[in-house]
Order: structure tokens, then C-alpha cells, then sequence
């Protein structure tokens, strides 16, 4: 084969002429979509600083930091809607239209919309930087989806929602988690830099455009949100998708950009490095030393509160009574226990045929005190989830349903544990009738577990 | 200044380009006499959607010398890094013989954008064939009845990626919509740049997915990854000049003229006959598969009147009642029926597991292995003939031993099984379709076991599924199967039941015991939601 031996060289050089001025059109853009994202990420909501009082600044907890990040105007509804949305844009219309009127007799330079845009701009990719790094540092150091509970890995897999499949499917591979929160640490982090913003915005949809699919197909409570930040990065991208598909997909000679602020004035320098200083102390430095001694001390999906000495385990239910009948082993009695399993901490579960109306939370909590926090039952049927206390001196042990679907519910009961696989069970029920079971441990190994450590190219038998 | 770029390399760029070329032609070429089996034995009139992924799957890179450094395949790249030090001997070499001989090029411009057009086609093509199995969701099916009662810490992580997923067939669709949209844009020149950040970006998570959750892809997606990263080779340093330096940027790019007219018409043909084929025909092909062959699921109905799941309320072994207990080690404990030609249940004893992927090729139901791989919990997955006739099932274990060899032209990186698997077809390196079978006794034959009167009530299960889903492929491999000798569990239990509401089966069991099983139907609520989005007829 012979080719023509003279190749065409695409692009020819020319001269990129200044670039153009602001058109009527483009600065009537700039000012409604000025005011758009002013509203959307300046925190104008008065919820927004009862959480601001109402945090303990003294003994400063991730939480609270992750709280304050996950800002986003709610006007309607404790969380944003699209209805917000409508609403924030027909302000953003209206006061456009009011600031162009204002602005009809009066000559605003070009330097002027610069500068408007460059701020705009400068507000929104640091919003986003504080939403990406609240959710990058749970995940870096994996706090948001923890290694399922005994319960759990003991729940049939069509008794789970999607939810909870996609937030227990994370959390078997904290490396994994750990790596999606490095992913969204730096895409954060680029955009605290001008030049490398728009790197930061691209790497972030990609991330995120994942991120609202799976809300979406998850059924996660998210999904607004992250749309929310969504909106955020293509504004930010925008700003140089110009010149960016000049380069790659016209192949013609691309122009830079050529704006930056003018600072003039010693204090003003001062006082930019100093703003920036804060911000990167306190939501990377002091938040990601936070979350990682959250992650080593008191990760925040599961109770904290520790579980009677040396019960962890899950059990077969040996034998139940209630009242004078022994009822036999049963997949479909509603009554009759299947397994119990013992938590680390302070919560028990019960298998049986007994329904389960869902706990159906699909939203991060990471405030609530460590006895009521209830991701371990969230969006998980075939299993009645309680926390207690015990009294150890009259062995009484004190089950609360930490389902609010089953608030009131509550058992009061004897145990005796005449060795270390066996406890014992006796009392009153909520429905007033004595039960008396006998739970002995189950000496249980976990593919899971076992095919993690010992690989699947061996055999297995379990 | 582009005078300059075009016309005149540096030293090391020129060395480095040699050593690049040889590299990633060898890596874009298929390197076992499988894959040119295969396409060649490929009946253009009776296609499956797998003859194309066949095509568009091969393993590539210098084997010749094996696929091992020391012994060690080095979790699959061992390869990778062989062909490298080929690659970079060859460029020296090259380098070498034209400094000698001083008729060394100032460029290589023409030669780098061929060597740009075959990694954009090989990785364009590559990404469409793995992406249309997600587009059309059958990579990762919906959990059997048998999975959705089994606990979730009785699967291995990889198991769980994969179902995570197969719960989602819309997020699936989404999944394949970027893949086979990464590849499409990397059949244009303007576009190749955004294909290759979207194809990077996208296997670069899938690579970490495959690490995490010991997917057993890795190799194979890191591939992908790599011939991204070439390709993104020519406008990072731009990007970088643009944005980052914040300079004015001249793109150039040097395509060689394709204006004469043979080459005009050469180009645009062989354009549009990839397109057609990668994107037209297999999308066709694979959309039959969804609706009437999902390649994961068996594909043949089970009986209407029995699917769905049971409690066991009575268990007699050989005549003697066993009580249900959980702790019990002989009794069945949680029985279903799928909507496919499965029987499974539980028993409270360790078994041997398959720890594949259950993926694969698999043309007869029997071998396809998703609903029993990576499970365990005591769950077994039997496959079953019926004869409606005489009301008998003929069942015949989902596990084997020694699995069949799977992903035959895909060589390493390939989600070939387990190691075992991998080994046992080695020995029969000729090229057997049924790698892997054991030749013992005349009754393992895969036939002979059931009765003739019985196969005639029963019908050739390669024609159960819709003709529109027929092809050359399956009817090789039904072909092929018979007289086989394979060594299975099997039973032979009859079926007795009115409306499906209590279901007697009698008969002989895998340990030649008798068995009486009364059982009765459980209306399970699942808190899993099942998709609008369903694969197969059944």
C-alpha cells in the first residue's frame, strides 16, 4: 500500500485574536446565573446557622463538620427538592431582570463582568470543594459503609432493600471505599486552585454522574442532592468547555484564559491566602484528622455501647416455650424464634417469620447518640433488631425494638449462661406471656470470610 | 512551531515511539490459534451474540515464551511485562539496525497515527463487545429465588459485586450505555480524546472493583486502561499546556490524506462494516440473547406449576421420617423451584463449592452456573428434564468437579474459573469444546442415564428455547454433548401435585437412597424490589 506521502497537518496555525467582548446577551446570562448560584450555595437558609448555634464548637465531632457541608437551601422540606430549585431560579429571574433594568443606562465594563464571573465562580467551586471533601473523608477513611453486622451477613439476601445491598456491598471492601473517597478528595482539592478547577469539575462529574445513577437505581436519598453538585461542576466546567473542545474535538488552536483578579493591595493578598489557609485548615486539615479518629475510635453506623462480655456469636434456638408449649423448629411460625445473634455491642436480633414493617432511612445520620443509631436494621426485613441493657448483678437483660415502626415494644428477661455457647432465656413477653428459650451458639464460617482468605482458586467445602 | 512537532522527533522520542509500537501491536492482536479457530468455524447465517464477543475478546500479547516470570504469573500481568522486554529489545534493535545503516527518520508521525488507528479499534471494539452484555443486562443477572434465600455472608465478595449490580438492570443498561459509548467515540478522530477519558475513567474503577472484590477481571480491564492511557498520550501534554499553563495551544495532528479514490472508498467501508457489525448486528444479536437466552440463566422454562419456593414438611430417607431441625445434616431445609428448568435447595452440610463466576459460554443449561457459583450456606442447584408424561424429574447436579473451560479465546485475564479449571484444559490444549469432562463408566454418559421412552417425552431440550434465539453455536455445542461422559450427582424423583400448593416428590436420590419429600408452598415478600427490566421467556 502506498499512501500520499504528504500528510495534512490539521490546525494551521493562526493567530487567536483577543478575546471577544461581552455580549448584551452573555451578560444578561452571567447575571441570572450570578444570582442562581449565589442563592444555591451562599448559606442564606436560617436552618443553616440553627445547626451552626447549635453545634458544641468545644468538643467538635466530624458530624457536625459533615452537617454543615452537606448545605443545600431547603425551603419546602427539611431536605432539598426539585420545587427548591424552581424557586431559587424564578428569584434568580426576577432579580435579573430588576439588575438589568437598574443597569440599562449604565456602561459596565467588561473588566466589570469579568470580575463578576471570576467571583461567581470562585463562591461555587469552593461550595462544592466542602461538599466533596465531607463525603471523600467518610469514605477515605470507610466510616459510611461499614463491614456488614453478624446480623446481617445472617439476613438472607432478598431481605434487604437495594439501599442496603449497595451500602453492605461497599462495605465489604473498605479499600475499595477507601479509594472512591480519594477520588473525591481530589477532585476537591483541584478545585481550589483556578487553573486546575476545571480538571477538578471533570474528574467530579464522572464521579458524580455515578454517584446520582446509583441514587436513582438504589433508591439512595441522595439523589437531589448529588444532581445538586452535579449543577455546581458544569457550571464550573463551563467556563473553559470552550477552549477545551477547541482543542480536542475541533483540533484548531485553543485560547487560555487570560483573566485573573487583580488583588490590589497588600491586605487584600493577605486576607485571600489567609481565607484560603482557613478553609483548607479546618475542612481538610482539622475535618480529615477528625474523621480518621472518628474511623479508629467511634465510627458512627453502629451503637457504641458495648455488648454483654463474650455473647458476640449468632445461636440456634435450641428450644422455645411459651406459656406450657414447646413449640418445634419452624421456617413459617411467626411466633417460634429461628436464631438469635449477639452483637459486639449492645444489640441482639431475632430471626423469625414474625414480619417486618422496614425501617426504610436511605439519608446519612451522623449525629444521633450511639445507642440509636440504627443502620444495622435499615431497609432489612426478616429480623427484629433490639438494643439493651443489661443488669448484671440480677442478670436481667432489658430488649427495646429499635424499629420506630415498633417503638413501644418491649421485653424483660432473666438469662443465665451455664457455659460459654449457651444462654438462657426466661420472662415476660410484650404480649404478656412467659417464654422461656434455650439459644446455643453455632460454630459458623463465612464464605465470605473464608474464600477472602483463602482465595478461589483452591477448592472449598462448606 | 507545528513544523517543528511534525516534522522532527526528539532522539528519545523516536526510541521511545520503536519500542511503544512493537508493544502495542502486540498487545492489540490476538495471540492463541483458539481465536482464529473460532472466527474461522463462525456460520455467518446463523450467528450468536458470543461469535462476535468472541471476535472482539482475544487474549493478546507475546506467550510464546509462557505466561510466567520465575513461576510466578504475577496476578496476570507477568505477560504484560514479558511482552514489554520484547518490545523494548525489538525498538533497540530497530533503532540500532537504521543508525547503521543511517537511514534513520526524522518522525514517525504517519506510522504513530496507524499505530493509534489499530489500538482505537482495538480498544473501540473491545470495550462495545464487553459493554452491549451490560446494555442488554445479562452480565450481572437478577438473584435466583435460590440466591435471594441464601445469607449474604454465605457469598464471596465477588459474588456480591456481581449481584449488586444484577439487582439494578437499569443502573446495568446505564453501565454499558458509557462503555459502548467510549468505544463508539474512539472511532472518530475528534472524539477519540473524550472516548479515552471516558474508557479511562470507567476501567479504572472497574480494575479497582476487580482487585477489591476478587472479580478476577483484572487483568483484562486493566488492558483497557492502558490502551486509554496510550491513546490520551497526544492531548494531556495539551490539556496541561492549556489550562494549567494557561497558554495559547495549537493542536496538531498529522492524518495522512485519504483523498485518492480506492482509499476514500477502503476507509469508509471498512468504517461502516465495523460499525454495522459491532454496533448494528451484535446489538440485534444481543437483545435476542436478553429476551430469549440470557447467557448466565438457563434458558429453558421450568414447569409453570411448581416455581417458586417451599417449606419442607415432611422428609422420609428411605422410610424413615426426619424431623425438621436446622442442625440436621440429611434433610432438605428450604426447597425452590426457579422459573427456569432449576431445582434448589439447602442442606445443612458442607459441600464442595464452585467459586467461579459462573459465567462463561455455556450453550446447555446444565453448565451454566451463575445461580450456584460463590454461594454456599448448603445451597445445591440441580437442573432437571421433565417428563410431563409420566411426571418424572431428571435431575442432574449443577456442580462439578472440574468445571468446563470457559472463555476459550480470551487466554489470560479472561474470568476462564479458577485455576483448576485453567489447568485441566491446558492438558487437553487441542482445543476440546467440552474441555475438562472425565471418561468413566458407561452410565455417566450424559444420555444413557434416562430412559428412551422418557427422552421422548421429555424432547431435545436444544430446540426449547424460541427459534429466533437458535443458532449454529448452540447447536455445535447440544451436538457435541452427546455421548459424553460426564460424572454429575443425579436423581430421579417423581412429581406429584394438583395446583402447585403442596408438591410430593418420590424417588432415588444422588446417594442411590430413597427419598419422600412432602412439600408446601411459602408466598415470600422480598424486601429486593424486582425490576420492570427482566431477561429471558419463561
Amino acid at each position: 500500500m502506498k499512501f500520499n506521502n504528504k500528510p495534512i497537518i490539521m490546525s494551521p496555525i493562526e493567530t487567536i485574536t483577543q478575546p471577544s467582548p461581552w455580549k448584551a446577551s452573555q451578560k444578561a446570562a452571567l447575571r441570572l446565573f450570578f444570582l442562581y448560584f449565589f442563592l444555591q450555595s451562599v448559606p442564606l437558609d436560617w436552618k443553616f446557622y440553627r445547626k451552626v448555634f447549635s453545634t458544641d464548637w468545644a468538643h467538635l465531632h466530624y458530624g457536625a463538620i459533615f452537617e454543615l457541608a452537606h448545605y443545600s437551601p431547603a425551603w419546602f422540606s427539611a431536605t432539598q427538592g426539585y420545587a427548591d430549585w424552581v424557586l431559587l431560579l424564578g428569584i434568580a429571574v426576577v432579580g435579573a431582570a430588576i439588575w438589568g433594568y437598574a443597569d440599562r443606562r449604565r456602561e459596565r465594563t467588561d473588566e466589570f463582568y469579568d470580575n463578576l464571573y471570576y467571583w461567581i465562580r470562585v463562591i461555587v467551586r469552593y461550595r462544592l470543594a466542602v461538599g466533596m471533601i465531607a463525603y471523600g473523608f467518610i469514605k477515605l477513611f470507610p466510616l459510611q459503609a461499614p463491614f456488614p453486622s453478624l446480623s446481617n451477613l445472617n439476613t438472607n439476601y432478598g431481605d434487604f432493600t437495594r439501599w442496603k445491598l449497595f451500602s453492605m456491598s461497599l462495605g465489604i471492601v473498605p479499600s475499595y471505599e477507601s479509594f472512591l473517597g480519594l477520588v473525591e478528595i481530589i477532585g476537591g482539592l483541584l478545585l481550589l486552585y483556578r487553573k486546575s478547577a476545571s480538571v477538578g469539575a471533570l474528574i467530579i462529574l464522572i464521579f458524580l454522574g455515578n454517584v446520582y445513577m446509583s441514587n436513582i437505581a438504589y433508591g439512595g436519598g441522595d439523589a437531589v442532592y448529588s444532581l445538586y453538585l452535579i449543577s455546581l461542576a458544569l457550571f464550573i466546567l463551563s467556563y473553559d468547555i470552550q477552549r477545551l473542545a477547541d482543542l480536542l474535538i475541533f483540533q484548531r488552536p485553543a485560547a487560555p484564559n487570560r483573566f485573573s483578579p487583580v488583588l490590589s493591595g497588600k491586605w487584600k493578598r493577605s486576607a485571600r491566602l489567609g481565607l484560603k489557609a482557613v478553609f483548607v485548615l479546618f475542612f481538610v486539615v482539622l475535618y480529615g484528622f477528625k474523621t480518621r479518629n472518628g474511623y479508629r475510635h467511634e465510627p458512627y453506623q453502629f451503637p457504641d455501647t458495648r455488648g454483654l462480655d463474650g455473647t458476640a456469636g449468632i445461636y440456634n434456638v435450641e428450644q422455645f416455650r411459651v406459656n406450657k408449649d414447646s413449640l418445634g423448629y419452624s421456617r413459617v411460625d411467626p411466633i417460634r424464634w429461628q436464631d438469635v445473634v449477639f452483637e459486639k455491642w449492645a444489640t441482639i436480633s431475632i430471626r423469625s417469620n414474625r414480619p417486618v414493617v422496614l425501617d426504610s432511612n436511605n439519608v446519612e445520620r451522623l449525629d444521633p447518640a450511639g445507642s440509636e443509631r440504627t443502620y444495622e436494621l435499615e431497609g432489612s426485613a426478616a429480623r427484629h433488631y433490639y438494643s439493651y441493657t443489661a443488669d448484671t448483678a440480677d442478670k436481667l437483660i432489658t430488649l427495646q425494638n429499635k424499629n420506630p415502626h415498633y417503638r413501644g415494644e418491649r421485653w424483660v428477661l432473666h438469662y443465665n449462661r451455664p457455659d460459654s455457647s449457651r444462654i438462657i432465656l426466661w420472662g415476660i413477653d410484650p404480649a404478656r406471656d412467659s417464654v422461656y428459650v434455650v439459644l446455643n451458639r453455632i460454630h459458623k464460617k463465612y464464605l465470605l470470610e473464608e474464600a477472602a482468605h483463602h482465595g478461589r482458586d483452591g477448592g472449598l467445602k462448606l | 512551531m507545528s513544523a517543528a512537532i511534525a516534522s522532527n522527533w526528539k532522539n528519545w522520542e523516536r526510541v521511545l515511539f520503536r519500542i511503544a509500537f512493537f508493544f502495542f501491536i502486540s498487545i492489540s492482536i490476538p495471540n492463541s490459534v483458539e481465536w482464529y479457530r473460532l472466527v474461522f468455524h463462525i456460520d455467518w447465517t446463523r450467528l450468536h451474540y458470543r461469535d462476535l464477543y468472541d471476535i472482539a475478546r482475544f487474549g493478546s500479547g507475546i506467550n510464546i515464551f509462557g505466561d510466567r516470570i520465575f513461576g510466578n504469573n504475577l496476578l496476570g500481568y507477568a505477560n504484560w511485562i514479558i511482552t514489554l522486554l520484547i518490545a523494548v529489545g525489538a525498538g533497540l534493535i530497530w533503532t540500532f539496525i537504521v543508525r547503521r545503516r543511517k537511514t534513520e527518520r526524522k518522525e514517525y508521525n504517519t506510522l504513530y497515527y496507524w499505530l493509534r488507528v489499530v489500538v482505537r479499534y482495538r480498544a473501540g471494539i473491545g470495550i462495545i463487545g464487553f459493554g452491549f452484555t451490560k446494555l442488554l443486562p445479562v452480565q450481572m443477572p437478577y438473584p435466583s429465588l435460590g440466591i435471594l434465600n441464601t445469607n449474604f455472608g454465605d457469598m464471596t465478595a465477588q459474588k456480591i459485586f456481581w449481584l449488586s449490580v444484577g439487582i439494578v438492570p437499569w443502573y446495568q443498561v446505564f453501565a454499558g450505555v458509557v462503555e459502548v459509548l467510549a468505544g463508539t467515540l474512539l472511532f472518530f478522530r475528534r472524539t477519540t480524546t473524550l472516548g479515552a477519558i471516558l474508557l479511562f475513567g470507567a476501567l479504572g474503577d472497574i480494575v479497582f472493583v476487580n482487585f477489591a472484590y476478587d472479580g478476577g477481571v483484572h487483568v483484562y480491564s486493566s488492558y483497557f486502561v492502558l490502551l486509554a492511557g496510550f491513546l490520551l498520550v497526544n492531548d494531556l501534554p495539551r490539556i496541561y499546556r492549556l489550562l494549567i499553563q494557561e497558554k495559547v495551544t495549537v493542536p496538531v495532528n498529522v492524518y495522512p490524506s485519504f483523498s485518492a479514490g480506492w482509499l476514500k472508498f477502503t476507509r469508509i467501508g471498512l468504517k461502516t462494516l465495523t460499525i454495522f457489525l459491532f454496533l448494528g448486528v451484535l446489538f440485534y444479536l444481543q437483545l435476542t440473547n436478553f429476551w430469549y437466552d440470557p447467557y448466565k440463566q438457563p434458558a429453558v422454562a421450568g414447569l409453570r406449576t411448581l416455581r417458586g419456593s417451599y417449606a419442607v414438611t415432611e422428609f422420609r430417607l428411605n422410610n424413615r421420617v426426619i424431623p425438621y431441625s436446622p442442625l440436621d445434616t440429611l434433610s432438605w431445609q428450604e426447597v425452590e423451584f426457579e422459573k427456569w428448568s432449576s431445582l434448589s435447595f439447602t442442606v445443612n452440610k458442607p459441600t464442595p463449592l464452585d467459586l467461579s463466576n459462573g459465567g462463561g459460554d455455556p450453550q446447555r443449561d446444565v453448565n451454566r452456573t451463575f445461580e450456584v457459583s460463590g454461594l454456599a450456606g448448603g445451597r445445591r442447584v440441580f437442573h432437571y428434564y421433565a417428563d410431563t408424561v409420566d411426571k418424572v424429574l431428571y435431575l442432574e447436579d449443577k456442580y462439578k468437579a472440574i468445571p468446563d473451560r470457559r472463555n476459550r479465546a480470551a487466554g489470560v485475564g479472561g474470568d476462564g474459573g479458577t485455576d483448576k479449571n485453567l489447568k485441566a484444559a491446558g492438558k487437553k490444549a487441542g482445543g476440546d469444546y467440552d474441555g475438562g469432562v472425565e471418561k468413566t463408566g458407561k452410565k455417566n454418559d450424559v444420555n444413557n442415564w434416562i430412559p428412551k421412552t422418557a427422552w421422548a417425552h421429555i424432547g431435545p431440550e436444544v430446540t426449547k428455547i424460541d427459534p429466533r434465539a437458535a443458532s449454529a453455536r448452540r447447536d455445535r455445542e447440544y451436538a457435541e454433548a452427546t455421548g459424553k461422559k460426564e460424572k454429575r450427582n443425579r436423581m430421579i424423583l417423581k412429581y406429584d401435585t394438583t395446583d402447585g400448593n403442596r408438591v410430593i416428590l418420590s424417588g432415588i436420590n444422588e446417594n442411590k437412597d430413597s427419598v419422600y419429600i412432602v412439600l408446601d408452598r411459602i408466598n415470600r415478600n422480598y424486601a429486593l424490589t424486582e425490576s420492570s427490566l427482566q431477561a429471558g421467556k419463561y
